[in-house]
């Protein structure tokens, strides 16, 4: 298993330093500190959720509502805060809560009632969003005092503040599931939930964490959504899951479960952003970068598919 | 008379690992031509040539003296050639007479699937077998297996088939229904069906084989008429050396009960059962599938915990709501369905044996790896697993060595109470031994084994104690002395048995 | 046979229930919401409401037969909402060119069956999950879509080119289309021999390849319809408004995806029928619709669409594991 994955990651690796190669020949504005860090700005809040996601999905799980929590959690800051009149740090707090409930709620439609996390996802993915839209009613929340910016838009040590924070949650994500007991249970339910149930594994509660843990994450990257834009609208987040699930997936996890890393999930992260970017300044009109991104993530599964297929036979 | 199928200098090779080396092999009309070998002899290399699965590299077929080259299953099945497969190939979400037809159904003048046609045909073919009681409109998942089974051999001969080669059609029927298996193979026989027969069970075999080929490591160790043969000389010629004897049974001393029931219940499929089990004590469960006995060593071992009833270990009540409080009071599970239930097969064998002592093998939250590695090197020498290493991945072993990691994986809790659910079903008569002899062992040393099979004659060999279910209950029980195999099977099958407890 | 006879049948109605369950739920679902709409506010029924709601939803319910199909073959498309977008933007930009009204309905139908046939091939035979092939189409499909549009609608397409807003005794072309090609794809899923095929395939391609099926060409097949499928919605997207936008409505491809799974389909593949989706995309309609009569905000329409779905799958499971459990004892 770690050998196939150092294959992917290697080929990914690979593949990340040819396109930095690339881009740097095509613009000379791509290399530049202040390019890279405001670049590590934009990737964080994609890059918190996919963390998660990567656990969700080693589990041979999937959230599809990431991108809706994310809007409600926005939303309701705001709410919190202006409507309710709280305290915004303590509008904050409540908003990261609501997105770990809204996880838990997830973990117990799988768990509890046995439904395939594709559809419990799938149905909170337009709950999540209606409860967003229905409670905003099309109106946006402004005028966020300026410490609040700091989240979003400021910086400390010269290098944004929410990349501090992606790279924190990095650091502890990679060591939780690559070292700890519950990274193992994270695997052995998702190669094979019924053998770690009768290992004494306990699958359930592993199931219910990892997306409780996705939704708190959300609300989290919401929260650094908002300071960064500097306001909150109900359709914040919207497709936020496919980006996330492409990162992953690129980052060589396996969609069925039982199989992928943190590492990996990384390098899929920045050759994305990367990609997104460098072509951007290459000329390449905004949307035409998604087209990129779509043929490498095809390309980097069928490469190592054949490589698996070299090895295997 | 020219046999059915007529194989000769058939080799075959995957990835320049050499599977098959020239052997020959023939199936006469009306003959049960049974095939042995243990797990990796070849024995399923040759079926899937037959049945047009793989191509062999050399040598040559031949169906009815003529010479054919089997591109596809649909080839074989044209040519007369049907496979009843061990894992029951079937479509569980469709109905009976669509699995039966699946791929040949009977048409309409249009094109369209004739489905009065099929039906009808299917409660044909389904009569012949003595199945009335299989609706043909029932969907396939809602069957027992005897039942699947049938529907699979009914598919067979659906297509006409005058050649059906069945891969250990008993390996998870219950002795009720292998009887009635036994019946269906003697009647297509006496029709006229050539009938390769492949299974692990010697009992079957001397009651229903014409001849035996014996296959070991790839290659033909010899073919003879049944009547040529005994046990003792089949098992030597299946693993190239004499087994001195098949239960090795070791006298132990019996000590103070570990494991008490006391009228434990789930729901309405296990019910009042009471038993005790000693410390150094083999105690079989024998009864029929469906009788309650896996479901009475789920309710202890807490993955459905009892409903009813007292659990007492060491005298003192106990509660098992999960495998983990069952674990960390001594017990260990080693499950029915190994790769289902026993095994993450795509990991290691270090990361399996691992699973169930995660937190002993952690320093605070993190895994201690060269603790994992010692304890995986350590099993493999004490089990006599055969792998290239801890990193072996689990998928990659033969049935009785994956058998042995899933017993690694329970001893590393170091258990006091051992529930074995099926420990050889599917395993080749040489690792079933070695895993005899570890059972008795660990009894020796002073263990409560609780052994759950099928297989009568092992409950017999390997039980200081027999107790019978039925019906999710206990009816008998008898000491090592007094069981024999008539008065255990006929408290397994007998319906009077079971009156008193209801 | 006498045992037989006794043992082996059942009455129809609960065989229906049983082969139905899910279809039948929806259906109930869409009555029991037509009585209390109706009864709240009558001119729900009045007018010519209903047919309009159908007709402007009758393409998810066309893409949804397709998406069943691919569902039932045991994967599934999350490409296709960008998918329906470029084959309307393909069918406006030809008709404005000024080819001839069939060149612009006919080549992206075709287009469709070529783009998800090379989908299918990729998944059959280089073996990549399809959840993986269609986040990638996905990614190409929108991208493509919006550099070459530039995100400008296309206007002016001829009169002849709006299939959409025809009509037949009254009733708008798109509810025939749904109807028919329901009701000819119910019929070829049950009767045709490639049709079973893919609940074969979806249900167990170990035991397909045994049945002497190509389960590879199964998925292919199943794809390339799905192609064709999505096709035919699209043009039916494009030409029930005037103009085309370059976008089609967000997250459309969980729309379809939900509207299969909530009709019946099994995401597991094997089970369902086209008959559950087309009912599901109509009881969607219907929501929509009833929250406009019953004066709930339409903010709120998304919110409880997803209860909808939630208490819908619930059920499901609920039924399904009563189901399970009859059949162990």
């Amino acid at each position: 298993m770690s050998r196939y994955l150092l294959r992917h990651e290697a080929i990914l690796a690979a593949l990340l330093v040819l396109a930095l190669i690339v881009l740097a020949l095509q613009s000379d504005r791509f290399f530049t500190i202040d390019n890279l860090l405001n670049q590590g700005r934009l990737m964080a809040e994609v890059g918190l959720v996919a963390l998660a996601m990567t656990f969700v999905i080693v589990s041979a799980g999937i959230d599809l509502s990431v991108g809706s929590i994310l809007g409600l959690v926005a939303i309701l800051l705001g709410v919190f805060w202006q409507k309710v009149g709280l305290p915004l740090p303590i509008a904050m707090a409540l908003g990261v809560v609501v997105g770990a409930l809204a996880g838990l709620f997830n973990g117990i439609i799988i768990t509890r009632f046995r439904v395939p996390p594709l559809i419990a996802t799938l149905a909170t993915l337009a709950l999540y969003r209606g409860l967003a839209e229905g409670i905003s009613q099309a109106r946006s929340v402004r005028g966020y005092p300026d410490w609040f910016f700091v989240l979003g838009q400021g910086e400390m040590l010269g290098v944004p503040t929410q990349l501090w924070i992606f790279l924190a949650c990095a650091v502890v994500a990679a060591i939780v599931l690559g070292m700890s007991t519950f990274g193992r249970a994270t695997y052995a339910t998702g190669a094979n939930a019924v053998a770690a149930r009768f290992s004494g594994i306990p699958v359930d509660r592993t199931i219910l964490l990892i997306y409780t843990a996705s939704g708190l994450i959300s609300g989290l990257a919401a929260v650094i959504f908002v300071s960064r834009v500097s306001t909150t609208r109900s359709d914040m987040g919207t497709g936020l899951e496919l980006d996330v699930i492409t990162a992953v997936v690129l980052g060589g996890t396996s969609i069925f479960g039982g199989r992928g890393t943190i590492i990996g999930t990384l390098l899929g992260l920045v050759l994305m952003q990367a990609l997104k970017n460098g072509l951007a300044l290459a000329g390449v009109k905004g949307d035409g970068t998604i087209v990129v991104i779509g043929v490498i993530l095809i390309a980097t599964i069928i490469i190592s598919n054949l490589v698996r297929r070299d090895v295997d036979g | 008379m020219t046999p059915l199928v007529e194989l000769g200098g058939i080799s075959k090779s995957f990835a320049s690992v050499r599977v098959l080396q020239d052997i020959s092999f023939d199936v006469r009309a009306g003959e049960v031509h049974a095939l042995l070998g243990e797990n990796g002899a070849g024995k399923s290399t040759l079926i899937k040539i037959m049945g047009g699965v793989h191509r062999a590299d050399a040598g040559e077929m031949r169906v009815n003296g003529e010479v054919v080259h089997f591109a596809s299953p649909r080839a074989a099945a044209a040519s007369g050639i049907a496979v009843v497969h061990q894992e029951l190939l079937l479509f569980p979400d469709l109905s009976v007479a669509e699995n039966i037809f699946m791929g040949h159904a009977p048409r309409t003048g249009w094109g369209a699937l004739d489905w009065p046609k099929m039906r009808a045909r299917a409660r044909d073919l389904l009569d012949r077998l003595q199945s009335h009681h299989i609706d043909v409109d029932a969907r396939v998942g809602s069957l027992s297996v005897a039942n699947r089974q049938r529907v699979e051999i009914a598919r067979a001969l659906s297509q006409d088939a005058r050649v059906l080669i069945m891969d250990e059609p008993t390996a998870s029927l219950v002795e009720e229904d292998v009887q009635q298996l036994l019946a269906i193979v003697r009647m297509l026989r006496d029709k006229g069906v050539g009938i390769v027969y492949v299974s692990h069970k010697l009992p079957e075999i001397f009651a229903l084989a014409d001849r035996v080929t014996v296959l070991r490591d790839g290659a033909r160790v010899g073919t003879a008429p049944i009547g040529e043969l005994d046990e003792r000389r089949l098992v030597s010629m299946m693993v190239g050396r004499p087994i001195d004897q098949l239960f090795p049974k070791q006298e132990t001393t019996i000590g103070a009960p570990l494991l008490e029931l006391r009228k434990l219940g789930f729901g309405s499929v296990v019910r009042d059962v009471s038993l005790t089990l000693h410390a150094g004590e083999i105690l079989g469960i024998a009864g029929l599938i469906g009788s309650g006995r896996t479901e009475l060593a789920l309710a202890i071992f807490g993955i459905t915990p009892a409903t009813t009833g007292e659990i007492l270990i060491d005298g003192k009540p106990v509660s098992i709501d999960s495998p983990q409080q069952a674990r960390d009071l001594g017990i260990a599970y080693v499950p029915e369905d190994r790769g289902v239930q026993g095994l993450v097969r795509s990991q290691s064998i270090a990361e399996n044996i691992s699973l169930s002592v995660l937190k002993s093998l952690a320093t605070g939250l993190l895994i201690d790896h060269r603790k994992e590695e010692k304890l995986a090197r350590e099993s493999i020498a004490k089990f006599g697993i055969r792998a290239r290493g801890p990193r072996q991945i689990v998928r990659q072993l033969s049935g009785g060595n994956q058998q042995k990691v899933v017993l690694a994986k329970w001893l590393a809790t170091e258990p006091r109470i051992l529930i074995m659910d099926e420990p050889t079903r599917g395993i080749d008569v040489g690792a079933k031994s070695e895993i005899h002899a570890l059972m008795s062992a660990l009894a020796a040393r002073g263990l409560g084994v609780l052994m759950i099979s099928s297989e009568l004659p092992e409950v017999l060999g390997m039980s200081d104690r027999v107790l019978v279910m039925k019906n999710g209950t206990l009816v008998a029980e008898f000491d090592r002395d007094k069981a024999t195999a008539e008065a255990v099977g006929a408290a397994m099958t007998l319906a009077n048995a079971s009156d008193e407890a209801a | 046979m006498a045992i037989a006879g006794t043992m082996g049948r059942r009455s129809g109605a609960s065989r229906l229930v049983e082969s139905y369950g899910q279809e039948l739920v929806v259906l109930g679902a869409i009555v029991v919401l037509f009585i209390i709409v109706g009864s709240v506010n009558p001119r729900f029924f009045g007018g010519n409401n209903l047919v309009n709601i159908f007709s402007g939803n009758a393409y998810i319910a066309v893409a949804a037969i397709g998406m069943s199909l691919v569902i039932i073959c045991g994967h599934i498309d999350v490409s296709v909402g960008s998918l329906i977008g470029v084959l309307a933007t393909i069918a406006g930009t030809l008709a404005v060119q000024g080819y001839p009204v069939w060149v612009a309905w006919g080549v992206p139908i075709l287009v469709g069956v070529a783009i998800n046939t090379l989908v299918g091939a990729l998944i059959a035979y280089v073996r990549i999950p399809s959840i993986v092939v269609t986040l990638g189409m996905l990614s190409i499909l929108k991208g493509g879509l919006i550099s070459y549009t530039g995100g400008t609608w296309i206007t002016n397409m001829p009169p002849e080119f709006f299939i959409a807003q025809a009509r037949l005794f009254g009733i708008p072309a798109p509810i025939y289309f749904m109807v028919v090609l329901t009701i000819l794809m119910a019929l070829w899923m049950r009767n045709a021999g490639l049709g079973r095929a893919i609940y074969a395939v979806g249900g167990n391609p170990e035991a397909a390849r045994a049945s002497g099926l190509y389960p590879e060409r199964v998925c292919v097949l199943a794809f390339a319809m799905h192609g064709f499928f999505a096709g035919i919605a699209a043009l039916l997207f494009a030409t029930q408004l005037q103009v085309i936008q370059s976008t089609v409505p967000p997250n459309l491809e969980l729309t379809v995806i939900t509207a299969s799974v909530i009709g019946g389909v099994s995401i597991l593949g094997g089970t369902g029928t086209v008959i559950g989706s087309t009912l599901a995309a109509v009881l969607f309609a219907c929501i929509s619709s009833a929250l406009v009569f019953l004066n709930v905000s339409a903010y709120w329409l998304r919110a409880v669409l997803g209860l909808l779905i939630l208490a819908t799958v619930l059920a499901d499971m609920a039924r399904r594991r009563r189901h399970r459990a009859a059949g162990r004892l």
